[in-house]
């Protein structure tokens, strides 16, 4: 790393101004009255508000509705990150061996990157539609009672799945790129040292890969927290009974569509602190790598 | 002829604004309304913008009921509301209970000169978006009202006579309708149906305060023996086969039907239009059913569906081309018209008699009897609702109800976490609202 | 017979893998490929039938009353498409241009202000738009920006991701360059025109397209922010159709679901796929 060479007395400023700038006007401003509406109770048309101190707080944690919707976002982002990384490591270890029709793999594992998640959803969620859905018939006619738009466990593994499949893609290709740069001659020594592939894949491969796999995991439980907010969006909606609901689709029912923007915002800025404790972990992390 | 002085009025009218480079005054209007209904909300904008010259009224689609609700608030709050809002029944109490966000109807049309006489609108709907002095806030616009379609086809095969009157009558049918391989019933929303109007129908409060009419200061009623009865039957039926549940968007439900795997269902009177165009068997329309061993009886139903209210804070002009609109809008012809395209209730006493005079029931029998089932006795508690964070209420409704059905939850516990909820949200409501 | 075993055993082995990775892009691939067929069929047929495997005959009809427009969507498909276009690429160029200097300054430059800067970007990560978004909103509006291309980017653009990868790209090219730069006697701004942006170049590339996507994608911000159909982007369109498809009415039409869903998808895909190599390059180094 650089020693900060340049000392000069504008050139950095102009250089830094924009992003401050911008940042000022649509991060900090709207931030702020985020946490300032949390203290305040406000009808939804700003007419009036009262400051109410930590009264929105203690009504949100006083919700039980509020601890189903957390235990569901910690299983939701367990389940996402545990079967895509699973399953993204699995096909980047068999992509990495084989040589035919490698490129081709590579492309097709790879694309659903770029699909947004709202479309994800509406595909998925017509896959599992009662109406004319073809998964949906298929698990009926294979003697599952299955319906996501009634059963919990049904709604939950389709808003797993759906996440699931948008997200191997990326996974896929950090865990491909970093087999792909294990030197060769740690894999010649594990070679002779260790002839069982999978006792060798855990004991030498595995380990190589460890810094990626925590970087997934952080990588992959932020996408669940936030961007999966698409798919249930136009899956499940949060239902049945609410048991997809994760935290930013509460704050989006509760305020947006409820107009509770004091309750809302309570909420927005506990979301906040957990997001600042996983993201500071995660740049420990990151900042670590850089220098080993 | 009618339309020929019209069109010359607007002739002369975009000539005399041509001359004297008359700027037209714009408006806006969001509305929530899509497919069939979103186009005849543009054909009566069309027409209306047609009408006349001063005024240029815009319509746009911001999505659902919600979404136009929240966009509204948004936009309210940045001072860049809409002219003319469309809000559905449960966001009626968040509009109507800030002080000074809407300019209330009634005021609006008299400050403009309009005539404006309350007793030109049909008796269920004149109270439903009035304040609780009886001044009419929000202007009724698409209002409905829980209707029993039924299958032709599929009560003939089940060897049945006549659809059922009575949630009694219907539990002697459902086991012929199961055996001639139909799944009896469904229904679109369980809050609107199964709940609000199950209380107009049997005469039942919903919440205290005059159902919310009298204050802010409520609470919830639903965990009453009526409705826990009901929802316990609806449970066996599910259990039994003759209740489907294909999830809680309104198109679910009525997509069953359509594709003959149901054989009633319970939907709006707007709904009427839609089906005639998708089905391919025969249907027939009837009234919402009800239990003789609650009520000897049945009151008539909530108006419900969504009115249009006018935003503060625009120009004395502007308020003027809303006057004119909304006079345009309940004008006998336009009801007319909306009334026969989309099912939607015509909401003037001179409209349902100008439908009568045009024989238009004759044709569509079907199609009065929404108006028919409005005009049946009311009851002292089917006047309408107030209440405060209804669209969370709702959603704990649905949610409790989906639990229910999925065995999650009893009976009791359901109604149980209902009351807790509601009332949590009433209290919330109250206190920012006071 | 040794050997025949191992031959056999390796056999096994590709025939595992090529199954293995066959059954994972089956599964990637089906759902799309299904929503492309689907596409291609009558609502009628989807509705009486369900989902299609196959092609069908009615594709001309969907994708023309998608694209030409339909009572369905308030604006026809190429009017959203361009706006999704000009989303993705205004905050892709917008987001590069911005972070790339943001970042020099932070790396290359002392200067007193410099920590405090470095924790405001930092926060902007801690708070993603969809927890302050109404907030937001107020702000856009206030600056009378609603319904603007500007108050549809600009404001996606404080999150300062961009900033973060360049930072940790910069941080990794060699000090020797920088000392040899200052041999020569070149100035700050020399170093960065004529020695870092030709060096970055891969990197500006990788960015762009990850965020490219990303533009593209956006699907909260524009819903609410949106209230003209003049900009609506492809992804509102989608929910558009989606909330038809729930309410119910008129015969629900798959067809131009699937189908505005196809064409919302195939931009960023090809854009991902066509610069496959340098895009992957761009997201493992981020990862650093």
């Amino acid at each position: 790393m650089q020693s900060h060479p340049f000392k000069h007395s504008w050139v950095p400023y102009i250089f830094v101004a924009p992003q401050i700038i911008i940042i000022l006007i649509f991060f900090l401003w709207p931030a702020g009255q985020a946490v300032q509406q949390s203290f305040y109770r406000e009808d939804a048309f700003g007419l009036s508000s009262e400051f109410v101190g930590f009264l929105n707080y203690a009504e949100v944690l006083d919700d039980p509705e509020y601890t189903s919707t957390v235990l569901f976002t910690l299983l939701f982002s367990a389940l996402v990150t545990v079967f895509s990384i699973a399953l993204s490591l699995l096909l980047a270890v068999q992509a990495n061996q084989v040589i035919r029709g490698a490129d081709t793999y590579k492309t097709l594992l790879m694309w659903a990157y770029a699909i947004a998640p709202p479309a994800a959803g509406l595909i998925g969620g017509l896959l599992f539609s009662p109406l004319v859905g073809d998964l949906y018939q298929l698990l009926n006619n294979i003697g599952f009672d299955f319906n996501h738009n009634r059963n919990s466990s049904d709604a939950i593994f389709v808003v797993v799945l759906i996440a699931v499949w948008k997200q191997l893609s990326i996974n896929f290709i950090f865990f491909l790129s970093g087999l792909q740069s294990v030197p060769n001659s740690v894999l010649e020594a594990a070679r002779i040292d260790c002839p069982g592939a999978i006792k060798r894949f855990w004991t030498i491969t595995f380990p190589l890969l460890a810094p990626t796999t925590f970087f997934l995991l952080v990588i992959n439980t932020t996408y669940a927290f936030f961007e999966t907010f698409g798919i249930i969006d136009l899956t499940t909606k949060g239902g049945p009974g609410g048991s997809t609901t994760t935290l930013v689709y509460k704050i989006y029912q509760d305020g947006f569509l409820g107009a509770d923007f004091g309750g809302s915002s309570a909420q927005s800025v506990m979301l906040m602190v957990f997001v600042v404790v996983l993201t500071v972990f995660q740049f420990k992390f990151i900042d670590k790598k850089v220098h080993y | 002829m009618k339309t020929t002085f019209l069109k010359a009025i607007a002739v002369a009218g975009l000539t005399a604004s041509s001359i004297a480079a008359h700027a037209v005054t714009e408006l806006t209007f969001w509305h929530a309304m899509a497919g069939r209904n979103g186009e005849m909300v543009t054909t009566i904008v069309n027409q209306f913008n047609e009408s006349q010259s001063e005024y240029r009224l815009t319509a746009i689609n911001k999505g659902g009921y919600e979404d136009t609700m929240t966009a509204g608030i948004a936009a309210f709050r940045a001072r860049n509301a809409p002219h003319i809002i469309q809000v559905f029944d449960a966001g009626a109490a968040t509009i109507i209970n800030a002080k000074g966000a809407v300019y209330p109807v009634q005021d609006l049309l008299e400050d403009s000169g309009a005539a404006f006489d309350k007793n030109d609108y049909l008796s269920g709907v004149r109270y439903f978006y009035a304040d609780s002095d009886g001044k009419m806030i929000g202007m009724p616009f698409n209002s409905s009202t829980p209707l029993l379609y039924y299958n032709k086809e599929a009560l003939k095969k089940a060897g049945i006579a006549e659809p059922p009157a009575t949630w009694e009558e219907f539990e002697t049918i459902a086991p012929k309708l199961k055996a001639a391989g139909y799944t009896a019933l469904s229904q679109s929303h369980s809050p609107w149906i199964f709940s609000e109007n199950f209380h107009s129908r049997h005469n039942l409060p919903m919440a205290t305060g005059n159902n919310g009419y009298d204050t802010t200061d409520v609470k919830i009623l639903y965990n009453n023996d009526a409705l826990k009865m009901h929802w316990s039957k609806v449970k066996d039926w599910l259990d039994e086969g003759y209740y489907g549940y294909y999830g809680r968007n309104w198109g679910d439900n009525q997509d069953a039907f359509v594709q003959g795997k149901v054989a009633m269902w319970l939907g709006s009177s707007g709904s009427f239009g839609n089906l005639k165009q998708t089905t391919d068997f025969e249907f027939g329309t009837t009234f919402l059913p009800y239990w003789s061993n609650l009520i000897d009886e049945p009151k008539s139903t909530f108006i419900g569906g969504a009115a249009l209210f006018s935003f503060s804070g625009h120009s004395k002009d502007e308020y003027k081309g809303v006057a004119e609109f909304f006079k345009f809008l309940t004008s006998p012809e336009t009801q007319l018209l909306w009334h026969k395209e989309t099912g939607y209730v015509a909401i003037t006493n001179a409209a349902y008699d100008l439908a009568q005079k045009t024989n238009l029931y004759k044709e569509m029998p079907d199609a009065e009897v929404g108006m028919l089932q409005l005009s049946q006795e009311s009851g002292e508690w089917s006047k309408g609702y107030r209440l405060g964070y209804y669209v969370q209420i709702r959603e704990s409704l649905f949610k409790n109800y989906e639990r229910l059905l999925s065995g999650q939850t009893s009976v009791d516990s359901a109604f149980h976490a209902i009351e807790q909820e509601s009332n949590r949200l009433l209290r919330r409501f109250n206190a920012t609202y006071k | 017979m040794q050997v025949k075993t191992v031959i056999n055993k390796k056999r096994l082995q590709a025939l595992f893998r090529h199954s293995v990775l066959i059954s994972g892009a089956l599964f990637l691939v089906m759902p799309l490929w299904i929503a492309l067929m689907s596409s291609t069929h009558s609502p009628e047929a989807l509705f009486r039938e369900g989902l299609q495997f196959l092609p069908g005959s009615y594709g001309y009809e969907t994708y023309s009353q998608i694209l030409m427009g339909s009572d369905l969507l308030s604006a026809p498909a190429w009017r959203m498409l361009l706006n999704s276009l000009i989303l993705g690429l205004g905050f892709a160029i917008g987001k590069v241009i911005i972070s790339m200097i943001a970042a020099y300054a932070l790396v290359y430059f002392r200067f007193p202000l410099a920590v405090p800067l470095f924790w405001m970007i930092f926060m902007t990560l801690l708070l993603p738009l969809e927890v302050r978004i109404i907030p937001s909103y107020e702000v856009v509006a206030k600056l009378n920006l609603l319904n603007s291309y500007t108050g549809l980017i600009v404001p996606l653009i404080a999150s300062a991701t961009g900033t973060f990868f360049f930072r940790q790209f910069y941080r990794s090219v060699p000090a020797e360059l920088l000392e040899a730069a200052r041999i020569d006697g070149a100035g700050p701004l020399r170093f960065f025109i004529d020695i870092l942006i030709p060096l970055s170049t891969t990197m500006m590339a990788a960015i762009f397209i990850i965020m490219f996507v990303a533009g593209w994608n956006q699907y909260l911000w524009p819903l609410l922010m949106t209230t003209d159909p003049e900009y609506y982007s492809i992804v509102i369109g989608i929910r558009q159709v989606f909330q038809t498809l729930n309410e119910g009415g008129t015969l629900p039409q798959f067809n131009i679901a699937f189908g505005l869903t196809v064409l919302a998808t195939i931009p960023p895909v090809l854009v991902v796929v066509i610069f496959q190599k340098m895009f992957v390059k761009g997201l493992v180094e981020t990862e650093k």
